[in-house]
C-alpha cells in the first residue's frame, strides 16, 4: 500500500478520481507477461477508479483488455506491481483469499460462455452464492434472486430451465443476475454486447446500468460507440502505452499465450 | 452445491458416464463374486462337519478321505473290515462311532449306508444336530432317510419307495430293483451335503448288494444304545416316537462285512492326536485316521494360491476400469475449460475444481459399488440352487462380509488415487483460467 501511496500522479489519475469518493481500484507499476522471456502485455504505471464509477475500457483486439480484467479478478497474478481493490492489497493476498474476495466482492459478466450449460438457471446463480460463503439465509438469497429476475425481466419459470436452453439474450441477463447476486462492489463486464445488434445492445445497456446501481463497473468493449453510457473512458493505449506501442510495430505476444 | 454440480455434469456426459459406470460395475461385481465364492466355500466347508473328532478310512490321502466321507465328492476309499470297526468301537477313548458305506447313487444323488447313530451324533454348522422335517430315522432294514433338497427336487415324501443304483454315475444300468427302500424320514434343511444325500441302513445296502443276511447283535450299536438309555428319561416326551422306532428296529445291531469310512467322536478331544497316531500305526489292518480340521486346513492351503490368483486378476480388472474412469474424465477436460473458467471467476478455487472432479469420480464408483452389491446379491440368489446342486456350495447369509467392505473401501481409495490425474489437470487449468477462456 505504501508503494501505491507514494506513486506519482499520471494523466489517468487526473481523469479518473472524482473528488470526495473512495478509491475502488488502484493500480501501480503493474506489469504482466505470460512467460519470463516474453515482453509484458500490460505495463500500467498508475490507474485509479473511484467507487461507484462506471468506466468504459476500450482497445483493439490483443491490446490486453481481458488480461487486465483477469488481473483485476485475481485469476492472473501480476508479474510486477500492485493492485488494490476496495482498499485491500488484492495482489498481495493468497490465492485462496483472492478467490474468496472475488466471490464476495466482484461480479463478472463474460463475453460468452457465461453460464455452466448443464446447470439450471437457479443452480448457476446459487453456485455464486455458495462460493461466496456469505451468511445470507436461503430465504433472503431466494428473495434477492426473484427481485433480480424481475428487474432483468426474466420470467420465474426460467429458474428451472437449463442454461443452454435459454436464448442468448436470456443467458446474458442470467449472467448479470449471477454477477449481482452477492451485491458486489465491483462489476467487471467483458464485451457482452459483441453478439448483439444495436437495438438489443441499447436495451441491454439500459438494463445493466439500471441493475448495477452503485457498484463500480469496468465495462470492456472495442466498440467506442458505447462510451456514452459511462462516466469515463479509458483506452488501453493510454493505460499501457508501452505495450500497445509494441503491438503497433507488429511485436505482438503470441495469441495463444495472450488470450486477450 | 459441489455434488449438485458433479451430478449435473455427469448427467450431461450421460453416455460416457453410463459406459464407465457399467465397466466399473461389472469389474466390482466380478471381484465381489470371487470374494463371496471364496469366503462362502470356506464357510460352507467348515460348517459341513462339526463335532467329529476323527475320520477313519483305508489309507489314501487325507483330502480324498475328507472329501468322500464328508462332502460326498470324489471316489470313496477301499473299505474297512468289521473287526477293525469293532476294535475302534471298544476303544475306551471313543464315545460314539458312525459307520458310512459309500459308492451307490439314487438318480445322481449319493447314497450313504449308515446307522441311526448318524442322526444321533452327526453335527454340522455350530454344533447343530440333524432334525427331521418329516417322518423318523430308520424304522426297518429297507428304510431310507433323504435330504431336504432331494425331497424338494424329486418331490418325495415319507412312505415313497425308491430304488438305488450301483456306482456313482448319474445314469446306471445296475439298479437294485428288487430292494426298494421306503422313505421313513426327511432331514430338515442343513445347507450342507446332507441335503443332497440318501441315507439307507447298512443292512439294507448290504442286502441290496449281496442278498439277505441274518447276523447276531454286533458291537456297533452298543455304545450308542447305552448312551440312549442313559438319557431315556430326560427326553421321554420329546423323543417318545423316536425311541419307539428304535425299539422296533435297531439299525446298529447289524454287522456289516465292511464299511467305507468311520466317523469317531471322542470322550476327550485332546486324545484325538494320540488316537490318530495309534490308528495310523495299527498293524492289524492298514488304516488312516484324519482330523477334519487339519484336512480342511490342507485344502485351504491348496486353494489359497488359486484364490489369490483369482482375486489378483479381478483386482487388476477393477484397476483397468478405474483407469478407464480417469481417462473418461481426462478426455472431457478439454470441453470443460470454459466451465472451469466460469467456476473460477465466480469464486471457486483451483482446489475446489480438483475436489469437483474427484467427487464426480467418487460418485461413479459409489454408484457402481451399490449397483454391484445389488447385482451380486441378485445373481447369487438366482444361482443359489445351481451352485448347491452342481458344486455343493451352500450360500449362507450374510452374503457380504468384512472382506466385501474392505474391497469396497480399497476400490474407493484407488478411485481417489486414479482420479487425481484428471483432478490435477483441472486444478492446473484452474490456476490459469480466466475470462475469455475459449482460446
Amino acid at each position: 500500500m505504501n508503494t501505491i501511496n507514494k506513486k506519482n500522479s499520471t494523466h489517468s489519475q487526473r481523469n479518473a478520481v472524482s473528488e470526495g469518493r473512495n478509491t475502488a481500484i488502484e493500480v501501480s507499476n503493474l506489469q504482466f507477461s505470460y512467460t519470463k522471456e516474453s515482453p509484458p502485455i500490460i505495463d500500467i504505471k498508475a490507474w485509479q477508479v473511484s467507487q461507484g464509477e462506471h468506466v468504459f475500457l476500450s482497445g483493439p483486439s490483443g491490446s490486453g483488455k481481458s488480461t487486465l480484467l483477469n488481473l483485476l479478478c485475481g485469476t492472473l497474478t501480476p508479474t510486477q506491481g500492485d493492485i488494490a481493490l476496495l482498499a485491500q492489497p488484492f495482489s498481495a493476498l493468497s490465492n485462496r483469499q483472492r478467490d474468496k474476495f472475488r466471490a464476495r466482492n466482484i461480479g463478472v459478466v463474460f463475453q460468452q460462455f457465461n453460464l455452466i450449460p448443464y446447470l439450471s438457471v437457479a443452480q448457476n446463480i446459487n453456485a455464486a452464492v455458495y462460493f461466496a460463503s456469505t451468511n445470507v439465509s436461503k430465504t433472503a438469497s431466494d428473495a434477492k434472486l426473484r427481485h433480480l429476475l424481475d428487474k432483468l425481466q426474466l420470467p420465474s419459470h426460467v429458474l428451472h430451465a437449463k442454461a443452454d436452453a435459454l436464448s442468448i439474450g436470456q443467458q446474458q441477463r442470467v449472467a448479470i443476475a449471477r454477477a449481482l447476486i452477492n451485491d458486489p462492489q465491483l462489476l467487471i463486464v467483458d464485451e457482452p454486447t459483441s453478439a448483439l445488434d444495436t437495438d438489443a445492445r441499447d436495451s441491454f445497456m439500459s438494463l445493466l446500468k439500471d441493475v448495477a446501481g452503485e457498484s463500480t463497473m469496468i465495462f470492456v468493449s472495442h466498440d467506442k460507440a458505447m462510451e456514452s453510457y459511462f462516466d469515463r473512458h479509458c483506452s488501453m493505449s493510454e493505460l499501457s502505452p508501452s505495450t500497445n506501442h509494441l503491438k503497433t510495430r507488429g511485436d505482438e505476444a503470441p495469441k495463444a499465450q495472450e488470450r486477450a | 452445491m459441489l455434488s449438485t454440480i458433479a451430478i449435473e455434469s455427469l448427467k450431461r456426459r450421460k453416455t460416457t458416464a453410463i459406459l464407465t459406470l457399467l465397466s466399473i460395475t461389472i469389474s466390482i461385481s466380478l471381484l465381489l463374486c470371487v470374494d463371496i465364492i471364496r469366503t462362502q466355500v470356506k464357510t460352507s466347508f467348515t460348517r459341513t462337519v462339526s463335532g467329529v473328532d476323527l475320520i477313519v478310512g483305508a489309507p489314501s490321502g487325507q483330502l480324498n478321505l475328507l472329501l468322500s466321507s464328508v462332502f460326498n465328492i470324489g471316489t470313496p476309499t477301499k473299505g474297512i473290515e468289521y473287526k477293525s470297526i469293532a476294535a475302534l468301537q471298544s476303544n475306551k477313548q471313543v464315545s460314539w462311532l458312525i459307520p458310512l458305506s459309500l459308492g451307490d447313487t439314487h438318480r445322481g444323488f449319493r447314497v450313504v449306508g449308515t446307522t441311526n447313530s448318524f442322526f444321533d451324533h452327526f453335527k454340522y454348522g455350530d454344533m447343530q444336530s440333524l432334525e427331521m422335517a418329516a417322518g423318523s430315522t430308520f424304522t426297518q432294514p429297507l428304510s431310507t432317510v433323504i435330504g431336504a433338497d432331494i425331497a424338494k427336487s424329486l418331490g418325495y415324501k415319507v412312505g415313497d419307495k425308491i430304488i438305488i443304483s450301483h456306482g456313482l454315475g448319474s445314469v446306471s444300468f445296475n439298479n437294485h430293483d428288487d430292494h426298494p427302500f421306503t422313505i421313513s424320514g426327511i432331514v430338515k434343511k442343513t445347507g450342507t451335503p446332507v441335503d443332497k444325500a440318501v441315507y439307507v441302513t447298512l443292512q439294507g445296502l448290504e442286502e441290496a448288494h449281496t442278498g439277505p443276511k441274518h447276523s447276531p447283535t454286533s458291537m456297533l450299536g452298543r455304545k450308542s444304545a447305552d448312551k440312549a438309555n442313559e438319557h431315556e428319561h430326560e427326553h421321554e416326551h420329546e423323543h417318545d416316537e423316536h425311541t419307539k422306532e428304535h425299539a422296533v428296529y435297531n439299525s446298529e445291531a447289524f454287522t456289516p462285512e465292511s464299511v467305507s469310512v468311520v466317523m469317531l467322536g471322542l470322550k476327550h478331544r485332546v486324545t484325538a492326536l494320540q488316537l490318530q497316531y495309534q490308528i495310523n500305526q495299527s498293524k492289524k489292518e492298514p488304516l488312516m485316521a484324519i482330523l477334519p480340521g487339519m484336512a480342511l486346513a490342507e485344502l485351504w492351503q491348496i486353494m489359497g494360491n488359486v484364490e489369490s490368483l483369482l482375486l489378483g486378476l479381478s483386482g487388476l480388472i477393477v484397476i483397468c476400469a478405474l483407469i478407464g474412469l480417469a481417462t473418461m474424465l481426462l478426455a472431457t477436460m478439454r470441453e470443460r475449460y470454459q466451465e472451469i473458467a466460469v467456476l473460477r471467476t465466480i469464486g471457486a478455487g483451483p482446489f475446489t475444481l480438483l475436489l469437483l472432479i474427484q467427487i464426480e469420480a467418487m460418485l461413479l464408483t459409489i454408484v457402481s459399488a451399490a449397483l454391484s452389491l445389488g447385482l451380486v446379491a441378485g445373481l447369487m440368489s438366482a444361482l443359489k440352487p445351481w451352485l448347491s446342486s452342481t458344486y455343493g456350495l451352500f450360500l449362507s447369509s450374510p452374503l457380504f462380509g468384512q472382506s466385501s467392505v474392505i474391497i469396497i473401501l480399497l476400490i474407493l481409495g484407488c478411485t481417489y488415487l486414479v482420479s487425481l490425474f484428471p483432478a490435477v489437470a483441472a486444478y492446473r487449468r484452474g490456476l490459469h483460467a480466466g475470462l475469455n477462456a475459449n482460446s
